[in-house]
């Protein structure tokens, strides 16, 4: 493991910044809410998988000031549902999604989603093209796509900070893996 | 009384004779110790003494209580023996005693309005305790700004206006009826308005009514009835107010009374025409469950007891198109020929009864009402379970008339929800544990289950009505339904709802759903001002104080008008209103406010500014294209003055001059170290007050000037302090958007912002010595706050720019960018438009600067 | 009219044939696509979980593509379009955020400004080309009955997207109308197809899929007709996993709408399409619509007085 030095206690100290902040405006959207209900009876996932409650989501931030930990928030289908129905104008998908930003940003985002990344990064699309897939095109008489530059799309990456939290995960992934 | 205190009674009056050079003017100024409320900190003989070099006074006498009755009889016997035309008490808020000096002076035989006040309590020896040199100080400047001004008030006439002895009612729900009747039974006349062909509202329509459960028309019934008995009640149906002018205690009112086709007092009531009508009509009173005819009677007790015909539906009142019903009439009631008319009523007051709208369920379509027939209203479940109905009573579901075995009552359908309406409406709760026990009642099988957020059964006797819902085995679920499905064979109901107490989602099935439905505000197109709240509901003069009182002298309101209520807070706002209006009839005179602009003819530019400034329509054009101020309707606020182009508008004991004057006075001083504060008489005003009261201590730099809305404060008088050297101005009103006392002064007043900070970028005056601050009464921290916070504002000395001051008003300077609008000339310099902009994204970020700051 | 093509990733290399569709129907409405070097939208949950900055930056990316081109962006998949959309709200909302944006896409020399506007090929249809339009150019109508799922990410946020109502969308039905198709309304007809969640927990995804078809069999429809190929992926494969797992037998053909469209409007080659489809469908003949006309002009003759 590596040892901490001055300049890595410097950039922890910006992200839990970052963190911070990020969480204060959460706890500003998530104020109105009533805790009616009907987001939840509007979830589609929460229908048959009831850890994933979006009401109780927002009330742990209300209630408690913490981004819930258990993580219940990454089965979210961002069906936008619950957000087009509050009857407070509570963005409940947006909250959702600060929510995974947050955890992820503390190296808890699931594999699936590290690896959606990765192929965005490696790919700039996340759907993998193989040469069956090109075939296909071609069978059907489809233009070939112009690509964008790999690396553009790796400059982009990294200024915008995804990079760092693709490696906080990674480095997490590993952590579990030892562990 | 205080004033036995032997020591305070050796420190006595003082008085001393002062000449003066005016023998027109004699001005008294009273300053007060206020026991040592004000003695202890401000040295009072000093401020005698420096009085008594003031121009124009003519007499000065110290007192310990001004306020107690020794102290005013001494002002009394001053104004006899020293022959004083104007009074100015040093001593308290004018908010707390202006009104008692006005009164001590009037009975010493002087014109109350030549009477003010300096305050130099709240103001100044309870906020600079601390600080007894500068605190006296301040108050000799108090008392000069107080004396100036005194100098140039004029006597104001009290005037009264006499009463019409009769009420308008409009709206004949129970509300209006109840208010008619004891306006009527008080021996007034009542004109009362009605839109629909019977009176009674939405009340007429329900089964039963909470919390006793007992039949709706059958207590409304007897009540409709005595309004149209009654000898006092001149009852208006199928009418609207078209128009109405005038002012308080001489409303002329103009109604238009629709067609009925039908002679009220030849129709019998019979029904015989119904039987031959051939056309259908959906039913309104039955919620288009049903219809009825073209002639038709809304319900059997409809008053007046008659038939009328819907023009729209009707084929034709002549043999060639249909006339069936004239043909079958025995007693020739059906008149043809008949049109709408215009009726012309004279009244006093007039009391706004016009109610509310059932929320509109098709405005929530995740319930789906409309695309599936078994969700129901609750106004559709009072006439489906009401014996009058269409079903005779019986509860059926829409889709194939079967008696559904399970029904669920959704609550706050149309209430608290952005997307309708945010409130309460304060009846849904109760109204969904009536439905419930309706259902009960006449079908104890069913399952009933209530879907609440928060159940408010917040009345008396209601919670009696939850126990025994409880007791009949209701079921009561905590979660507001998030969507309604509809199997598609059977059309039966899917509900689904999180139970919130347990975190579970049920999915359940119901026969039937009934949407609790909440009310949608209608106010606001009756054809006088009165404000109303974002969602259509009319806004009394004060939520606490006067609850049925507008803000338009004479008018009052009541019932579903003002919020959404139920029956019983409906009838006592009702009799609310009656007896505050009954006040104004009884007494016969009205008094008019004394302080009402005047337009200085002379002066006029005729542009009409000042109407679009006045929110009560006081201000009107006649043929000759003069603008004249209807007195009666003037509250006096002053907005129209602060916008005049030629300050042509005179605001009696607000004048520009008597303003001015203060602003020189207050400056004469160490100008660059001065805060020239404005403050609204009924928020700002007495936020400061209240910051005295708390003795929130402060610097002293602060003179604040009084008006009585923040409309008043035109541009000119920031010019007019900054020109002198003042170190900072602060403009300060009633909270936006709706809390200005004469409803939109404070609006117009922060429209003037980007003109004076433009004019004093062009004279190199920093952005952050003007301020522009909402402070209510409540408010007195804030207050305190701005005045440290401009404290330091201020001790930064302003830059030496005086003499390049731009004498040119505020207003004319700023047309220069409409001009160069309608300049069509190509634009030879774009690159000089890009400068101004940069400086214009400078400008507002300092300004940014300075709200941070706060 | 001219648009920038955005097929998005799962239908280019994953459906191309529903891509084949819309390339198919294009040029007989006047439209010509152009093909741009785009990147992935980007996928709005995975993506946009993981880092906002990245999301909004990716997709300023692509939309100021086609800003440069001087052309508005035509897409094809709900995701994309609400991905694209949402960013474009966003940017254009917030100075701020656009000009952090355009910081970080300086390093590769393009610059988002706002110019250009987004479409689905929904609005494209129905609001620009119209019922009527459409309508005149259907010469084999499909007679089949059809339940429609115009997808999530196309109907909300209503406020932002206005493609259709998010609670009762009508839009796709009368869209299939026009085919001569009959739409079933349904249980969840805006219920989400499960495709959200599919790679973080399939169980849970797969169960929601269940529901939605579960409602969707109430009515037996023919087949599914979507406007959206992740949902169309969801339902044509997904009902299989659906059927292993839970033990039941849905087996519904699926549609992207202008595959639909282009056989509706007797456009060649349409078999290359159809072949491509795991569950097939054996779509009733039906004779040339100029046939039909004639018979509807001389009956109305006949009954008229």
């Amino acid at each position: 493991m590596l040892v901490k030095g001055r300049s890595q206690k410097r950039s922890d100290d910006m992200a839990d910044d970052i963190q911070k902040s990020k969480l204060d405006a959460l706890k500003k959207t998530a104020r109105p809410c009533f805790q009616c209900g009907i987001c939840t009876s509007s979830c589609p996932v929460f229908r048959v998988a009831p850890e994933l409650n979006p009401r109780v989501s927002v009330d742990s931030i209300i209630t408690k000031g913490e981004v819930p930990r258990e993580g219940n928030e990454w089965l979210c289908a961002y069906c936008l549902m619950c957000d087009q129905r509050c009857p407070m104008g509570v963005s409940l998908a947006e909250i959702l999604m600060e929510i995974k930003n947050i955890s992820a940003r503390e190296g808890k985002a699931p594999p699936d989603v590290i690896e959606s990344a990765e192929s965005l990064m490696a790919d700039g699309c996340l759907s993998p093209i193989s040469s069956r897939s090109d075939k296909k095109r071609t069978e059907l008489g489809l233009p070939d796509l112009p690509k964008a530059d790999p690396a553009d799309v790796q400059k982009l990456f990294k200024a915008t900070g995804a990079f760092e939290v693709l490696e906080i995960n990674k480095a997490a992934q590993q952590e579990e893996a030892a562990e | 009384m205080t004033t036995d205190d032997p020591k305070e009674r050796s420190a006595g009056p003082s008085q001393v004779e002062v000449s003066t050079t005016d023998p027109e003017l004699r001005i008294g100024v009273f300053p007060c110790k206020c026991g040592k409320n004000i003695g202890a900190v401000v040295d009072i003989d000093d401020v005698a003494e420096y009085a008594k070099t003031l121009p124009g006074v003519a007499h000065v006498q110290v007192n310990v209580y001004t306020c107690a009755d020794p102290g005013q009889r001494e002002i009394q016997q001053a104004i006899a023996e020293h022959g004083l035309n104007r009074v100015v008490v040093a001593s308290c808020s004018p908010t707390m005693h202006e009104d008692t000096f006005r009164k001590t002076v009037k009975a010493a035989g002087l014109n109350p309005y030549l009477c003010i006040m300096a305050n130099i309590r709240e103001h100044v020896s309870w906020v600079h305790q601390h600080n007894p040199e500068e605190a006296t100080q301040k108050a000799k400047d108090l008392v000069a700004m107080a004396v100036a001004k005194a100098a140039t008030l004029q006597p104001q006439p009290e005037l009264d206006v006499p009463v019409t002895q009769a009420a308008l009612v409009v709206g004949a729900g129970v509300a209006g009826m109840q208010a008619s009747l004891d306006l009527a039974e008080a021996g007034f006349k009542v004109h009362l308005i009605e839109k629909q062909p019977t009176i009674g509202g939405i009340m007429a329509i329900l089964d039963k009514v909470f919390p006793q459960n007992d039949c709706s028309i059958c207590i409304l019934g007897p009540k409709m009835v005595d309004v149209a008995k009654h000898p006092n009640i001149n009852l208006i149906t199928m009418a609207e107010v078209e128009s109405v002018s005038g002012y308080v205690g001489n409303f002329e009112v103009r109604v238009k009374q629709r067609a009925r086709y039908v002679d009220i007092d030849a129709c019998t009531s019979c029904g015989d025409c119904v039987e031959v009508c051939p056309v259908d009509v959906p039913s309104r009173t039955d919620q288009s469950l049903t219809w009825q005819k073209a002639i038709q009677i809304p319900f059997p007790q409809a008053v007046p007891s008659s038939y009328f015909v819907d023009p729209d539906a009707c084929l034709g009142m002549d043999l060639i198109r249909c006339g069936k019903c004239i043909d079958r009439c025995e007693q020739e009631a059906i008149v043809p020929s008949d049109q709408d008319k215009y009726i012309d009523l004279d009244a006093g007051v007039i009391i706004l009864a016009t109610g509310f709208k059932p929320a509109e369920p098709s405005k929530i379509p995740r319930l789906g009402w409309g695309r599936y027939p078994n969700v129901i209203t609750s106004l559709e479940f009072e006439r489906l379970i009401n014996a009058a109905g269409p079903t005779g009573g019986s509860l059926v579901r829409p889709s194939d008339l079967t008696k559904p075995k399970s029904v669920a009552i959704a609550q706050c359908v149309g209430s608290r929800d952005i997307n309708t309406r945010s409130g309460c409406s304060n009846f849904c709760c109760a109204e969904s544990v009536k439905c419930a026990l309706l259902i009960k009642e006449h079908y104890p099988d069913t399952e009933v289950s209530i879907f609440y957020q928060d159940l408010r059964m917040h009345g008396k006797y209601f919670e009696d009505q939850y126990q025994k819902a409880r007791e009949e085995g209701i079921k009561f679920i905590r979660g507001r339904v998030g969507e309604i499905q509809q199997y598609p064979k059977t059309k039966s109901l899917r509900v689904s709802v999180e139970d919130t107490t347990h975190n579970k989602l049920l999915l359940e099935d119901f026969e039937m759903v009934i949407l609790s439905m909440g009310a949608e505000g209608v106010s606001g197109n009756f054809p006088i001002p009165i404000s109303c709240t974002s969602d259509s509901f009319y806004i009394e003069s004060h939520p606490k104080l006067r609850p049925v009182d507008t803000s338009s002298a004479g008018v009052f309101i009541c019932g579903g008008a003002e919020s959404p209520k139920d029956i019983r807070d409906s009838v006592i706002q009702a009799s609310a209103a009656a007896g505050r209006a009954g006040i104004i009839l009884q007494k016969g005179r009205y008094p008019i406010e004394a302080l009402s602009a005047k337009i200085k003819q002379d002066l006029c530019s005729r542009c009409g500014t000042c109407v679009s400034r006045c929110p009560y329509g006081a201000i009107s054009q006649d043929g000759t294209g003069k603008f004249t101020v209807m007195g009666a309707l003037c509250q006096a606020c002053g907005t129209c003055a602060g916008d005049c182009p030629k300050d042509a508008i005179y605001m009696p004991n607000f004048t520009t001059e008597q303003i001015e004057a203060q602003i020189k006075i207050a400056l004469q001083e160490d100008p660059g170290n001065k805060i020239v504060a404005f403050a609204c008489a009924f928020c700002s005003y007495r936020g400061s007050d209240l910051a005295g009261v708390s003795r929130m201590q402060h610097p002293t730099n602060a003179r604040i000037i009084r008006s009585m809305c923040s409309g008043r404060y035109s541009t000119k008088f920031a010019q007019k302090a900054f020109e002198l050297g003042a170190g900072a101005v602060l403009y300060s009103g009633c909270h936006l958007p709706s809390d200005c006392h004469f409803q939109t002064g404070n609006h117009w007043m922060a429209k003037r912002e980007p003109r004076i900070r433009a004019w004093m970028k062009r004279n190199n005056i920093e952005d952050e010595r003007f301020r522009i601050e909402w402070v209510t009464a409540g408010e007195g921290k804030k207050w305190q706050n701005i005045m440290t916070e401009m404290a330091e504002v201020v001790k930064t000395p302003r830059q030496q720019i005086v003499p390049s001051v731009s004498k040119k008003p505020i207003d004319e300077k700023s047309k220069r960018p409409s001009k160069a609008k309608t300049d069509t000339r190509p634009k030879t310099k774009p690159k000089a438009k890009s400068k101004t902009k940069s400086r214009d994204t400078k400008k507002s970020a300092s300004k940014r600067k300075v709200t941070k700051k706060k | 009219m001219k648009y920038a093509f955005f097929p998005g990733c799962t239908m280019a290399y994953r459906l191309p044939f529903a891509e084949k569709s819309v390339r198919m129907i294009a040029p007989k409405f006047d439209i010509e696509l152009v093909d741009l070097p785009f990147t992935c939208c980007p996928e709005p949950n995975a993506i946009r979980a993981m880092s906002d900055d990245t999301w909004i930056t990716f997709a300023a990316r692509n939309i100021a593509l086609a800003e440069k081109e001087g052309l508005n962006i035509l897409t094809a998949c709900a995701g994309c379009h609400e991905s694209l959309s949402l960013a474009k709200h966003e940017l254009d909302a917030s100075q701020e955020k656009k000009e952090m944006v355009n910081g970080i896409l300086k390093n590769v020399d393009v610059e988002y400004k706002g110019t250009s506007s987004i479409i689905h090929v929904h609005q494209l249809l129905f609001d620009e080309v119209g019922i009527e339009t459409l309508s005149t150019k259907v010469t084999r109508p499909i007679p089949i009955k059809v339940v429609t799922h115009s997808g999530c990410h196309l109907l909300r946020p209503e406020r932002i997207l206005h493609v259709d109502d998010a609670e009762v969308p009508v839009k796709l039905d009368l869209l299939c109308e026009a085919l001569g198709m009959e739409p079933l309304d349904y249980m969840d007809k805006t219920m989400c197809c499960g495709a959200g969640v599919r790679k973080t927990n399939s169980v849970t995804s797969y169960a929601v899929l269940r529901e939605k078809l579960t409602s969707m069999d109430m009515v037996e429809p023919q087949a599914i007709v979507v406007f959206c190929p992740t949902c169309f992926i969801t339902f044509e494969s997904g009902q299989r996993v659906v059927n292993r797992i839970f033990g039941t037998n849905f087996m519904f053909p699926v549609f992207y709408y202008t595959e639909l469209l282009a056989l509706a409007m007797g456009l060649p080659d349409t078999d290359l399409l159809l072949d491509e489809h795991r569950v097939k469908i054996d779509l009733p003949k039906t004779k040339e619509v100029q046939d039909k006309a004639k018979v509807d002009l001389g009956d109305s003759l006949a009954s008229s007085p």
